[in-house]
């Protein structure tokens, strides 16, 4: 694999190992997973572009790369736990220069996020900060004044999210129990991997954004683009995981049955470790993922014709 | 039913045996279980499989009824037929078992075989089985008193003999009329198929045509002889007419009447005497009257005598005349009856047998269709032939001389047949009678041993006296002219199956039906065959009409049923009298055995019931009852939970709205240093009810469809979807788009659905519910996103809304009482528990004065406030200022300056004085306040009022002065000039906001006024104005 084709190898790499991929996937792997990610970042972009110029605007804003993503609830809700916890850290780091240690840290921020969440009692002051990203579809939108905030309303929306998210770091504190401290260290360095955070040119420059929307997109597009990008990485893994559990069994079964006719086993016989997983997981993931839901093509039904399926969000 | 059809070969032979031994009789028919399908012996035979296959026949009879489901009682059941047959069979056994065969027999003429002869056979020996034991046991002894003329006992024998044979003459008449009776009643109940209808046509054409041309042939030959016939006949008839007529042929010419009309008279007088009386020929009224009516029936068997009806053309068999040595044809006997050229019944007998057996002998291949007709007209000729009296016609003198002779045997006398009509004339030759049955005497006691024996011997399968005929002819039978009956019989025999199969075919009732409605069917048929050419409609034919009386004919058809059907329904009987009512008229009444559908012109249509027709003017009653107000609530939302939580959504968003409106109000006048009441308009949103469609009335069941009804109640719970999802207003556009995709998706949605339901049987395998959740799932929806759309956007919308508005309220009570403790300062502080108390004397309930329209806006109820002065914090600025400006006048009098007198207001007085530039300017001001003194500025309500001009720290005024908001006499200012539009005063009521020029920009919460934003609707209207 040229370098110059794949640039983001060992973050992908370092995301599917949060994400439970314990082996080290080929760079055949990694590559098809950058391409099917770009592939979505492009289509992203380019649906973005199509809502702000319907929107009359050149420049694609936050809210149309939320839009993209609003049927995803849990999806958005994290997204906005990034965002405004994203919001904390920079006031937070602005009012103390002394105490951030540097540019806020996407994997941080999650992490702080989840803190909250579990927590739930922060530091007062962050949480009076802690500014809430409205969005044009919300409810409050509904009328004309401003909907006063309240501080402890928490949306159910967000308790459905949040379970989804706690759901995770369940996952992940199982996963690091057994961890040593280097392991641990290595999956703290891992959980940090971003294709943004400190990587903004290299990130425009392998999405295309010269060439797929004009304007020169804003920090936080390409923040929330480094999340969602993130989320993808680790859908496809999961995914592909099951895949290939799924492919495994199967092997298995079948080696059993062959095993009973054969009867032989060699004295250093060596189960086979973990696979990595592969191409051919990871495109089955895909499909699977990319399956065109009945609701696309309702409108199409009795009338005949090719329905175009266009490339599904993950 | 009758399972006389099969009847089995060995019949004849079974029979014969019996007869043979009259003692075993009994024992043998109880013997004859094989055979055992005729009358009597029904009841007695137990074959299982026949029985079962009665049954299910009648089963399946049952069947064939329910499949025409009919709402007249009276035509449903099958107990009808039923009835019928059990009729018929009671009539039977109440007569001679015998009788009841015959009675079968007769009821399906055409079926009948060769074999069946047998049954005649059977039917005269069992009819007299009561008088054989009377009359044929003595015979042997007979001889002695044969001689003698009036043997007592003998003669009596033969009048019980001939009693007898009349009885079963007119049994079999009125077997046949009963059977003629079974089919009338039974008519209703069956269905007939038009399929022979041209085949009647066809045959009765002929028919006609060979009476047409018998006819004319025997009129011309006796054309001339006719007057003296006819003039014969008449004084032939009766000796008193004899003398009668002779009288009036010898004063002939003193009788002022015609001949024809003598010879009506004539026959009216001797009614009972045929035209084939003949005084001088005995006996030939009586064989011709017979033979004629048995020449008669056979040809009005359509069905088998077309091809007999007349000579056999040469053309169509060209070398017939070289087989065929002596053709005959029925209109040849036809002729020769009417030329009386036969002597005597075997004459006449002879001559029919010869036509079919030519036929036979002609077409001598088996499976010729001409010879089934053959057969057919050989059989019915058997069945006919009985009825003819077989008598030797002679002449009168020569029987006179006979009688004298007294000696000679005659022929006839062993006849116990009676020609059917002779009974007529039986009264008036009374001597004839006495002569001829003293004439038959003689006969029984020679010549019926031989018959018996003969039969008994050779087992002739023939007809009994048919037999006997033969033998009292021509004592060999193999004289010179052959037997007819036992070579037919042979035939018959060879290709049995062959006619089998044909019998088996036939329905007696159908056949019967057949035969009754023949000409009424063919008249029909050759009118409709008219109506064509060429097969084509034949534009030149009168048009079809509609005749009163057919349809009058038609209603009483329907009327009966009706009668009959009116235990069950009473209704229908009203109906059926009042429809007589209409078509009552004169009625030539035609009893037409052809069912309604033969004429459908007259056919009526049924009227629904609820209306009906008044008696003379045709009117229809349009009272009509399934005529009703449809069920409200068709087009509008159904109540449910669902619709219940949306609207209480909406509801909801709606008083929140008003909190806003509020808010922003509140906001406004905190940044505004002027307020006027008009300024902010009320947001006051109208609770949504759907408006239902107007009553309108429907005269039918099922689905109310109406396309553009239906839009417009989808079009509204578009918009009631849209408001709920937060969009007060919406272009119209928009929801008829969404309406037109909403249509479109829906349709999909059913079809879909329908396409489960409509699958073939065989490949259904969904329930219905599944179907449903197919449909859904096709069409991208399914009950988890449905369920995720109701908990979501709906419930959790609910509540959302519920926190919102809590969140506005408490937002607004903050917003019109801040908390006190943060203001202080400026020693409002000391006033602990709010600004109430500050506005001290509450002047400004006294004065009625609302300064923000909060009374409008409803929040004093809402706040519980008890005054409706300005809250302090608003009124914080201005209450400063007009401080300040009581301080400056305060200040102004300590300096002891006097205030300048007030101006006195400007009247027409006052302006006499004035320059003319001003003048005209005041007169116009004058003028349009209607002469009312002009007011100061300064005495203007404070609203009304310009503000002051404030002379900027620099000393100078830099910008000119800003125009006032109202534009209207704003140069006007200068001292004396008072404001012109002499204003109501603006604590009235708000004027409505249309009129006043008000700055758009300020009126940021008038989203609600929808006749300012131009092209845009709300639901509300949508709603309002849905129906």
């Amino acid at each position: 694999m040229s370098n110059d084709k794949f640039k983001y190898r060992v973050e992908i790499q370092q995301m599917m190992f949060v994400s439970g991929e314990t082996g080290e996937p080929s760079a055949e792997t990694t590559g098809i997973i950058e391409e099917i990610v770009r592939g979505q970042v492009i289509e992203m972009l380019q649906q973005c572009t199509n809502l702000a110029s319907r929107r009359g605007s050149r420049s694609i804003s936050t809210d149309d790369l939320i839009f993209l993503i609003r049927h995803d609830k849990a999806k958005v809700s994290r997204l906005r736990t990034y965002l405004s916890w994203k919001d904390v850290r920079k006031t937070a780091k602005d009012n103390d220069p002394s105490g951030g240690a540097g540019a806020p840290d996407p994997a941080d921020i999650l992490d702080d996020a989840a803190a909250g969440i579990a927590g739930g009692a922060g530091p007062v002051q962050m949480r009076q900060k802690k500014a809430k990203i409205g969005l044009p579809w919300e409810v409050a939108s509904f009328f004309s004044e401003q909907v006063p905030e309240r501080e402890e309303d928490e949306d159910e929306d967000e308790v459905e999210a949040n379970a989804a998210t706690l759901q995770r770091l369940k996952n992940a504190d199982e996963r690091t129990r057994g961890m040593t401290r280097d392991e641990y260290v290595h999956w703290s360095e891992c959980r940090q991997a971003s294709f943004t955070f400190r990587k903004g040119k290299r990130f425009r420059e392998w999405a295309g954004f010269g060439t797929v929307t004009d304007a020169k997109p804003n920090d936080d597009i390409v923040d929330i683009l480094g999340f969602l990008t993130f989320e993808i990485v680790q859908t496809l893994t999961e995914e592909a995981l099951k895949v290939k559990e799924l492919e495994d069994q199967v092997l298995l079964e079948s080696r059993e049955k062959s095993k009973k006719r054969k009867r032989e086993k060699f004295l250093f016989h060596a189960e086979e470790g973990r696979t990595p997983i592969e191409p051919r997981h990871v495109e089955e993931a895909f499909r699977r993922l990319q399956v065109p839901k009945p609701k696309s093509r309702a409108m199409r039904n009795f009338s005949g014709g090719v329905v175009k399926s266009k490339l599904t969000l993950v | 039913m009758n399972n006389n059809n099969l009847l089995p070969a060995s019949w004849s032979r079974q029979l014969s045996t019996r007869d043979d031994v009259t003692v075993l009789a009994e024992r043998t028919r109880t013997n004859s279980i094989e055979t055992g399908v005729e009358g009597g012996d029904k009841d007695d035979v137990v074959d299982p499989t026949i029985a079962a296959f009665r049954q299910r026949y009648n089963i399946f009879e049952k069947r064939i009824a329910m499949m025409f489901d009919t709402r007249r009682p009276c035509c449903a059941p099958p107990d009808m037929e039923f009835a019928a047959l059990e009729l018929n069979d009671d009539f039977s056994s109440a007569n001679v078992d015998a009788s009841g065969n015959s009675a079968a027999d007769n009821a399906r003429p055409p079926a009948r075989k060769l074999d069946d002869d047998d049954d005649y056979d059977f039917d005269d020996d069992e009819d007299e089985e009561d008088t054989k034991p009377k009359a044929h046991p003595p015979l042997p002894f007979k001889p002695a008193s044969s001689l003698s003329q009036s043997s007592e006992p003998s003669s009596g024998n033969i009048i019980d003999a001939k009693k007898s044979a009349v009885a079963t003459r007119e049994k079999l008449e009125a077997d046949r009329k009963a059977a003629e009776e079974a089919v009338k009643r039974a008519l209703p109940s069956m269905f007939f198929t038009l399929e022979n209808d041209r085949d009647a046509m066809l045959e009765q054409q002929k028919l006609e045509e060979s009476d047409r041309q018998v006819n004319a042939e025997t009129n011309a030959a006796q054309g001339n002889a006719l007057g003296k016939l006819s003039s014969a006949n008449l004084g032939a008839s009766s000796l008193t007419l004899k003398h009668l007529i002779a009288r009036i042929d010898a004063k002939r010419e003193k009788v002022e009447v015609s001949d024809m009309e003598l010879r009506n008279l004539m026959s009216e007088v001797r009614k009972n005497r045929s035209k084939w009386a003949n005084e001088d020929k005995i006996g030939q009224e009586d064989l011709y009257e017979a033979a004629e009516k048995v020449v008669l029936e056979l040809r009005a068997l359509t069905e088998h005598s077309t091809a007999f009806l007349n000579k056999v053309n040469k053309r169509e068999a060209p070398d017939y005349l070289t087989i065929i040595k002596h053709p005959m044809d029925l209109g040849t006997v036809m002729k020769k009856l009417k030329g009386h050229q036969y002597k005597s019944k075997k004459d006449f007998v002879e001559d029919l047998n010869l036509i079919w057996q030519n036929c036979l002998t002609y077409n001598a291949e088996p499976s010729h269709y001409l010879r089934k007709h053959a057969k057919a007209m050989q059989k019915a000729t058997q069945k006919f032939i009985p009825l003819i009296p077989d008598i030797v016609i002679r002449d009168r003198a020569e029987v006179e001389l006979e009688e004298a002779g007294a000696l000679e045997v005659d022929a006839e006398g062993e006849s116990d047949d009676e020609p059917i009509m002779s009974s007529r004339g039986r009264k008036a030759p009374g001597t004839k009678k006495t002569r001829k049955g003293a004439r038959l005497e003689g006969t029984p006691e020679v010549k019926a041993p031989v018959v018996n024996l003969l039969r008994a011997d050779s087992n002739p399968p023939g007809n009994d006296s048919q037999v006997s005929v033969g033998i009292n002819g021509f004592p060999t039978p193999s004289g010179s002219t052959p037997i007819p009956n036992g070579l037919a019989h042979s035939i018959s025999q060879m290709d049995i199956d062959h006619d089998r199969v044909d019998d088996d075919t036939h329905d007696v009732e159908y056949q019967t039906w057949k035969t009754l409605t023949k000409k009424a069917r063919a008249k029909v048929a050759s009118e409709r065959h008219k109506l064509f050419r060429d097969n084509h409609l034949n534009p030149e034919e009168p048009a079809l009409l509609r005749s009163r009386d057919d349809m009058g004919r038609f209603l009483r058809n329907e009327e009966k049923h009706a009668r009959s059907a009116q235990d069950a329904d009473d209704n229908s009987m009203e109906q059926g009298s009042s429809n007589t009512k209409l078509v009552d008229t004169e009625q030539t009444d035609v009893e037409e055995l052809l069912p309604d559908y033969y004429d459908p012109l007259a056919a009526v249509p049924e009227l629904p019931s609820g209306v009906s027709w008044y008696g003379e003017g045709d009117e229809v009653d349009l009272q009509d009852d399934d005529l009703r107000l449809a069920p409200r609530g068709i087009f509008t939302q159904p109540k449910s939970e669902l619709s219940r939580r949306m609207d209480a959504n909406i509801k909801q968003m709606q008083e929140t709205r008003k909190l806003c409106s509020k808010i922003g109000v509140i906001k406004q006048m905190q940044v505004q240093t002027q307020m006027y009441s008009n300024q902010f308009t009320k947001y006051d949103p109208k609770e949504f009810i759907e408006a239902d469609v107007e009553d309108f009335v429907v005269s039918e069941g099922g689905p109310i469809m109406c396309a553009t009804v239906a839009r417009a109640a989808l079009q509204k719970s578009v918009g009631k979807i849209f408001y709920h999802a937060g969009f007060e207003e919406f272009q119209p556009t928009a929801i008829d788009a969404v309406t037109d995709i909403a249509v479109d998706y829906f349709q999909k949605l059913s079809k879909t659905l329908m396409v489960y339901q409509e699958a073939p049987q065989h490949q259904r395998k969904f329930e219905p519910e599944e179907m449903l959740l197919h449909a859904l799932y096709e069409n991208g929806a399914d009950v988890e996103s449905l369920d995720t759309y109701i908990k979501d956007d709906i419930e959790r919308l609910g509540s959302k809304l519920n926190g919102i508005h809590q969140r506005m309220k408490t937002h607004l009570t903050e917003l019109l009482r801040p908390a006190l403790q943060d203001v202080g300062g400026d020693g409002s502080r000391m006033f602990n528990d709010g600004s109430e108390q500050f506005v001290g004397g509450d002047f400004a309930e006294d004065i009625g004065d609302d300064f923000f329209g909060f009374k409008e806006l409803g929040l004093d109820k809402e706040f519980g406030l008890s005054s409706l002065s300005v809250p302090l914090h608003l009124l914080q600025g201005r209450m400063h200022s007009t401080y300040q400006t009581q301080n400056t006048s305060a200040v102004a009098l300590a300096d002891g300056y006097k205030p300048p007198p007030p101006f006195e207001p400007v009247t027409h007085e006052l302006l006499e004085r004035e320059i003319l530039l001003v003048k005209s300017f005041f007169l116009e001001r004058l003028h349009a306040s209607n002469g009312e003194p002009l007011v100061e500025d300064e005495d203007l309500p404070v609203k009304q009022r310009l503000p002051k001009p404030r002379l900027p720290p620099s000393g100078k005024i830099l910008a000119p002065r800003k125009r006032p908001m109202h534009g209207q006499g704003g140069n006007s200012k200068k001292k004396k000039k008072p404001n012109p539009p002499a204003p109501p005063p603006p604590k009235a009521a708000p004027l409505p906001s249309k009129g006043v020029a008000m700055d758009r920009s300020l009126s940021k919460i008038s989203e609600a006024d929808g006749d300012g934003n131009g092209g845009m609707m709300s639901p509300e209207s949508l709603v309002g104005g849905g129906g």
